[in-house]
Order: structure tokens, then sequence, then C-alpha cells
């Protein structure tokens, strides 16, 4: 498209390739412009804008009590952008993350409940033979969970989006069948929550994290260097540009579909494990669970904007993290309408979305002048001009 | 090659023949010229076409037609030079405008929808059927065209049900029904067989008897323009090196100065003895997507040292049976035997271990990822082999060695081994595509339209391959719709139609006729 204003040439066209700075710009300005936007919000329900903002910063991330809670929050975050990003790397979409996260937490407190945690949170167990008892059974739980939907799409061709919303719904009705009133997991209290995990089967910590933080920021690397450099990653990836040139190429449909389910299950379980059975403060399946369902979609809006690329996740899961958090605790400091927290979550996740979208243009402003210059940025990819067809 | 004086001397008389011929300019372009970055792709164009004539325009793949195309039909602006439609300067802001202006394009991929019928997608997007929807009448207006240039084609079929000619036929008459009175057509033969092709350019040329211009841009089946279009064109590199009348020209001038140099369009033939049987296939019988028999029975053996060439149109069973061979359709009946082993029902990795190598129809769909770099595309091949994949990790080093191998034995022009394969062009992706499956030295090779959509001197590498191939002992069987190829590469032809042989004849006793005849099902002879 170009246009000319004032004697401006004006030309907007789609870049040939885009770069990391390119998407990482459009992430700040679209980060920039939404709180811009959601002024005017604050504006009108009587806050100041900046003063807003700042409290949410200094809440998720300088203080004492946010910043621990921006870094769970995050890395249950980042970990269903995982169990997003590997289905996705094979062209399949994982919208199951709510059901492959309570298939984990059902599973490890599972495990607990048959060793007799449910009994009090003092009880006694061997916490370094069943917590990683626990933590296998969590991996192993949702790893099958989401291998379902896999199989069923690489040998029936049934659609997995269908396949994983179902399973949401059937393990959060089972979730609610576990903890409810009457139910075996049912806590002491009886108010709709689950039993609490004994001290002696949570996930110890380092520098008042617990281990699943680095595990998560860990894995971000190796699922890298996986999905780049070994012989299975490079199928995958195959298979996720063209399943057509990978039958081709012998590579079996069915064993990618579930496979790449089947991790995406485990990423996901371990996001469950993580926040239900690690996180300090929680450590049991609070009544509230289809809100951490919805919360596991923030991971999928996460992979999307870091472009399926594990590392890049890490960034937007923390800003996510963090906003969701201090969003919350501003709201109730300042004494704002309920439910402002999640339009600046929502500007903030459209925007960022849509900006996506936009780098993939260049805006070209050019003096109009009588003798064309050669566009060097422009249609890199044009210099082909050897193909037949474009 | 310089082109000889005389034709030089035929260059500046065009002048002259302008002056004579009756047909006014309808559609002049003067020093055109088009930079993408460093590329000057199209470098002082000037291009001059007169109603009722037909105009092709020559070039390689890269010679800049493409760009010199999506310029003509508004989709690119010129850095440089003008565009004059009867004589007027216009400036096309988008294929719209310039359909508005009367320029019609007709693209080598189809744009049509495949699930609704042939008159819905001509009709489409037309003004007149912008809320109440006059099937009837349009149907009229569209029937009268068909009449007029003699087309014939189905019209309330779907799309999906159309043969490639047919499919090309509808989008040449939406473009007139929207109001074309020149059309471009982007290398129209070369999804269609011989007796289609002879049916198009008839129906051209009747068209540019009304009047109406018609510009075909071609890379290959130089004959054809000969025969039909009235002027040529030629780019190269991006700038015009001849302008001529076809009754000057000779199919070795075409060629020589598309590319360049002197062209060997004939091939050299070597016998070499044949080996045993590698390839027996008993009465194979294969369904197709839509569950009928594509393939009804065939029977063959190819010996090593062999090429076995399969002449037919388009969609007589070509594709399924060598997708069976490949394994990526299951065979309902009959057996496949590879070195005497049963391969039915073996999956595809088995068969390429056991040897076979497999050059699919659809270079970009099937046999490369375009945004995968040439090293993971050559990988395609080679990704379960121990060499390539040490403990589940990728053999990067082998994998780059191997593909700068093969980039340079086959000289393929591309950025380098980390260029994605989407940069390429058809020719040099089928280079790598052939030289990755050719380095697997296969026993048995599948080739299906090796030199489809290739350049003159693309293809003639290419052929010149298979034959090395199979004087090194590969049995190969050679898919192709064009039957000169057939005919000058094939030690023996088995001609299909409607998924059954008509006829497999030794190359020797294989006229053109022939074969043509065995490929139209018109005669059969013994199998």
């Amino acid at each position: 498209m170009r246009a000319v204003i004032g004697g401006y040439l004006i030309r907007i066209e789609r870049r040939a390739d885009l770069r990391w700075w390119h998407t990482t710009l459009a992430s700040v300005l679209a980060i920039v412009f939404s709180l811009f936007l959601v002024g005017f919000a604050f504006l009108r329900v009587g806050a100041d804008p900046l003063e807003v903002y700042s409290e949410i910063v200094r809440y998720a991330f300088l203080s004492e009590f946010g910043l621990p809670q921006t870094i769970n929050r995050a890395t249950f975050v980042l970990l269903a952008a995982f169990a997003l990003i590997v289905p996705l790397r094979a062209g399949l979409w994982n919208i199951g993350m709510p059901g492959q996260i309570y298939a984990a937490t059902l599973a490890a407190f599972g495990i607990a409940y048959a060793f007799g945690a449910k009994r009090s949170v003092n009880v006694q167990l061997p916490g370094e033979l069943i917590i990683p008892l626990m933590f296998l059974a969590a991996l192993a739980a949702s790893a099958v969970y989401g291998a379902i939907a896999g199989f069923l799409r690489g040998r029936f061709q049934v659609n997995e989006i269908v396949t994983t919303m179902m399973l949401n719904w059937a393990m959060l009705w089972i979730v609610a069948h576990m903890i409810r009133e009457g139910g075996p997991f049912m806590g002491r209290t009886a108010e709709g929550e689950g039993f609490t995990l004994p001290t002696s089967l949570r996930l110890p910590q380092i520098l008042g994290l617990p281990l699943t933080v680095y595990i998560a920021v860990a894995l971000a690397v190796v699922l890298t260097w996986f999905l780049a450099k070994t012989t299975l990653g490079y199928r995958i990836r195959t298979y996720g540009e063209s399943p057509r040139a990978a039958e081709y190429a012998g590579i079996n449909a069915t064993r990618i579909s579930t496979l790449v389910f089947a991790l995406g299950g485990l990423f996901a379980g371990l996001a469950g494990y993580h926040y239900f059975a690690a996180v300090p403060g929680v450590f049991k399946i609070p009544k509230n669970y289809a809100d951490f369902g919805d919360f596991s979609f923030y991971g999928l809006i996460t992979g999307l904007i870091a472009r399926n690329n594990p590392i890049a996740a890490i960034p937007v899961a923390v800003l996510f993290g963090g906003v969701s958090g201090g969003a919350r605790f501003m709201q109730g400091k300042l004494r704002l309408a309920f439910g402002i927290d999640y339009a600046l979550l929502g500007v903030l996740m459209i925007m960022m979305v849509a900006f996506q979208a936009l780098a993939h243009y260049s805006v070209q402003v050019e003096r109009q002048a009588a003798v064309p210059r050669p566009q060097l940025e422009l249609e890199r990819g044009e210099s082909r001009v050897e193909s037949p067809r474009h | 090659m310089p082109l000889s004086a005389q034709e030089e001397s035929d260059e500046r008389s065009v002048g002259a023949a302008r002056a004579r011929s009756a047909g006014r300019v309808v559609l002049e372009a003067r020093g055109i010229t088009k930079r993408f970055g460093t590329v000057v792709a199209n470098d002082r164009i000037d291009l001059t076409v007169r109603a009722g004539e037909l105009h092709a325009v020559l070039g390689e793949n890269g010679a800049g037609k493409t760009t010199l195309m999506r310029i003509l039909f508004g989709e690119l602006q010129p850095d440089e030079g003008e565009i004059y439609l009867d004589g007027q300067r216009v400036r096309f802001r988008s294929p719209r405008d310039a359909l508005r202006h009367g320029i019609g394009m007709v693209h080598q991929e189809r744009k049509l929808i495949p699930a609704h019928t042939a008159l819905e997608n001509i009709i489409l997007g037309h003004p007149k059927t912008g809320a109440i929807l006059n099937l009837r009448e349009a149907e009229r207006e569209v029937s009268t065209l068909c009449e007029r240039y003699g087309f014939r084609v189905p019209l309330h079929a779907k799309v999906w049900q159309l043969s490639e000619g047919e499919k090309q036929i509808v989008e040449i008459l939406k473009e007139l029904y929207h109001g074309a009175r020149i059309l471009i057509l982007d290398e129209p033969t070369s999804v269609l067989s011989p007796p289609e092709i002879v049916k198009l350019l008839e129906s051209l040329t009747r068209m540019a008897k009304e009047d109406l211009a018609v510009i075909p841009f071609i890379t290959h089946k130089l004959p054809v323009v000969l025969e039909h279009c009235d002027r040529v064109t030629i780019l190269r590199r991006g700038r015009v090196v001849a302008e001529m009348e076809t009754q000057h020209a000779t199919e070795q001038t075409l060629a020589a100065a598309m590319v360049g140099r002197e062209v060997v369009l004939q091939l050299e033939r070597v016998q070499v003895p044949l080996g045993d049987p590698i390839v027996r296939v008993q009465d194979l019988w294969v369904r197709d997507d839509r569950g009928l028999f594509a393939v009804q029975g065939l029977s063959f053996e190819i010996r090593a040292g062999e090429i076995l060439g399969i002449a037919g149109v388009a969609g007589n069973g070509q594709e399924p049976l060598a997708e069976a061979l490949a394994g990526l359709r299951p065979v309902e009946r009959g057996t496949i035997t590879l070195d005497s082993i049963d391969i039915t029902h073996a999956p595809v990795l088995e068969r390429w271990r056991r040897g076979l190598g497999y050059i699919p129809t659809e270079r970009r769909e099937v046999g490369s990822i375009p945004t995968f770099s040439l090293v993971d595309n050559v990988l395609l091949n080679y990704h379960f082999e121990s060499e390539f994949s040490r403990w589940g990790i990728l053999a990067s080093g082998q994998a780059r060695e191997l593909t700068e191998r093969i980039l340079r034995e086959y000289s393929v022009v591309a950025a380098g081994p980390n260029a994605p394969a989407r940069s390429l062009s058809g020719g040099n992706l089928q280079k790598v595509i052939l030289g990755r499956v050719l380095a697997r030295k296969p026993r048995f090779l599948i080739a299906c339209l090796p030199t489809h959509g290739l350049d003159v001197g693309a293809a003639e590498f290419v052929q010149r391959k298979l034959l090395e191939a199979k004087q090194s002992g590969t049995a190969v069987l050679l898919i192709s719709e064009d039957l000169d190829e057939i005919l000058a590469l094939s030690d023996r032809i088995a001609a299909i139609y409607e998924g059954q042989f008509t006829g497999i004849v030794p190359v020797s006793e294989a006229s053109k006729e022939l074969v043509g005849e065995l490929m139209a099902g018109l005669r059969r002879e013994r199998v």
C-alpha cells in the first residue's frame, strides 16, 4: 500500500522476514499503547493512571510479597505456554491445559492421599520417597490425559481443539466431585476445598522459590534445543510445516501427534503440580478451581505472543504473572471498581496480539523525488526473481 | 549465444513489420524498470501488443517475466517507465484497477473455489451479482462467450470435478466475463496434455481474431509457441533480448535467445545392458481420494539400467500409482516387490531403506518445505539414517556437508546451504530434491513430472541426471505428461488411460502418433 501525503510517499509493505527485534519492539509498543488506552478507564473512575501503574510495578516486582507471587504465577503461565508451544510446532492446537493441569494435580494429591496425607497437616511422612512419586504421577497422568487428544487426532483425524476442550470439562467435573463435600479429597474445613498437603510432602524450596520455578526456566532452554537440534524435534517441525512432506519423509503422523500432546500435557501437568503442590501458601486444590483453568489460558496467549519460542515466552509470562497479581493488589489498595484489573489485562493481551500482526509490515516514509532510489530494505524476498510464481 | 546478423536485422525490421501490421496498438509498456534491492528484475523493458495478436513473452525462470506480468496487471508498481492503454497513459493501483481497464490475468496456480460450480466461480465478484444472483442470465452470457471462442466446459460441474485444463478455461472465462480485453496468461501450457494444449491455443487464436489481445508468458513448449503465436518478445536477465515474428524464428533460435547459449534439444540415449528385474508389480489396484479405483490391475517390471516411461494425460492414475509404490497410499489388491522382497504394505521408511527413491510431483508441497533451510530439506530423506542422527541428535555437520556437495555437483543457484527452500526457483529446487534422492543411490527411482515447469536449461540438466542414474544401474519409473520427454528418455513406454495400460511398447517401436493414440485411449495394444 502507498499513499502520498504532503509530498511524502508513505509505503506500507509486508516484510519478507521478521526479525526478533521487530517483534520485541512491537510488544513494547503494545504495552505502552495499552497503558495509554486503559489510562482513560482509570481517569474515568477517578484514579491517576501513573499512580496506578507505579503501584502495580511496586507491588509485583519490588515488594517482598509481590515478587515471589509474580514469579510463581509467571512459572504457571510459562509452563502452560510450553503446553501450547510444543503441539503448535507440530501444527496442532492444545486448548486442554485446564484438563491436563488437574489430571496432574489429582494424581499428585491421589498419591499423597494413598499414603494417608489427609489425616493431618502435621502427619510425618517420608517426603524423600513420596514427593518424587507425587511428581512422577503428576507428569504421567497429565501426559496420558494430553496424549488422548493427540492419538485421536493422529489416528482418526478427530479435531484436537474439540477433543481437548471436551476433556477440560470432563476433568473439571471430576475435580469438583473429588473436592466438594463428601468427595474423597474434601478438606477438613468442609468449605468446598481440597485437603491441605502435609508439610512433609511439600516440594523443597531454593531461595524462597519452589524447585519447579527453576525447572521451568531450564525447560525453556532445553525445549529450544530439543526442537532445533534433535531428530524428534526435527520431525515435529517437519510435521508442523507440512504434514504431506512429513508423510513423504516417512514420519509417522500418529506417533508425532501423540508425542507432542503427551509432551504438551506433561508441561501443563507440571504447571498444575507447581501451583497446587509446590507454591507456598496454596498446597491444596482451591475451590475456585475453574479460575485457575482460565488462568492457564494466559499461557496460550503467551505462547502466541512469543511466536512459539520457549525462551521468548519467559518475559511475556513474567509480564502477565506480574500484572495479574499487581493489578489485583492495586485495585484493592486504591479501592477501585471490581474488574478493572481484568480490563487492564485484557487490553494488554489484545494489543500484544494485534501488534504482533502489525510487526509483519514495514512503514517507509520517503520524500517524493523524481528519481526513485533502490529500496534496500524492501521486499528482500523478491530477490528470488528466478521463481516463476510468487 | 549472440544473435546472428540475420536475426539482428530481423529485430530491426520489426519496426517495419509493425507498420504493416493491421492491428492497432492496445497495450504498450515503455522502459519498464523494477528493482528489488540490488537486483534489477526488469531493465528498461519495452513491450508492444496489438489487438488481434497472440504475443508470447518467453524467458527462462528468473528472466523477469513474473515481475513484468505483475506490473502489467497492477500488482507491482514499476520504478520507472510508463504503460499506455490505447494510447492513454495509465497507472494501475491494484489488479482490480487493471481489470477495470480491461486487463485480465490468468495465474499459473488456480484461484477458484473448488466446492462451487464453474459458473458460480465465473460470476463471483462481478458487480452484477451484487445482491441478487441471476444465474440464468449469467449462464446465457457465459455460454455465449464459450460458443464464440470454442470453449467447452461443464458450467454446472463443481470445480473440484474439473480437469486442470477445464479449470484454466474457467479462469479465462472469468476474466472475459469481467470485461478483460487484454488477457495475460502465466504458463498456460504447463498443466495441460498435448491435445489440451492444442485446443487451448486454438481458442486463444480465435480470441485474438476477435480483437482481443492475448499475452501468454511461457518458459517451455517452444514448438507450440512457434505454431500458434504471432510474435514473441524474449527476456533474459531482465532485459528484452529479442522481439520477432514467429515466422522468422526456429525452435533453436528461440531457445538460444532465452538461455544465452546453444541448447542441446536432443539427448543422447545410451543403451546399457539390462540387469535383473528390480521392481515387479502385479495386478495392482489402488483407490484415489474419492474411493474410486484409479489404478486398475497394473502389472509391469523394471530391470536394472532401464527407464520405463509412463505416458498419459494428467489424472489417469499416474499419481496414485506413484504414491502406492512409494507407500503413501494403501494398495487394495496386488503385489509390489523390490529385489524380490514383498513391500506391498511396507511403511514408507522401510521402502527408502530398501532402496526406493521418490521425486514427487509437488515440489513445494510434498518434496520440500519452503520455510526450512536447504540442509533441513535434504534431511527429509536422511533423518532416519544412523549417520545423520546420533543418539537422537541431528548430525548437522554431516547434513551440511551433504547439502554443500549437492549444491556444488548440481550447480544449484542458492545463497548457501542455510537459504530457505522458498528462495529457490523451481529448477534449482528440483535439482536439490533430485540430488538428495540420487545421493542415496536408489535401486528403484520414481520420478514424477521431473521437468514440469522447469526452464529449458534446468530441464536438460535433470534429464541428463536421470540418464546417468539409469546407467549406474538404477531402475527408473518416469512419469511424465510431456510426450517428447518420455520418448527421449525411456527404454520402454507404457501408455496409461483411466488406470489401465493401453500398451507397453519398446521405444524403438514407439512413434509420437502411436503413443498419443494409446494415451487418449483410442487404441489398445496387447499388454
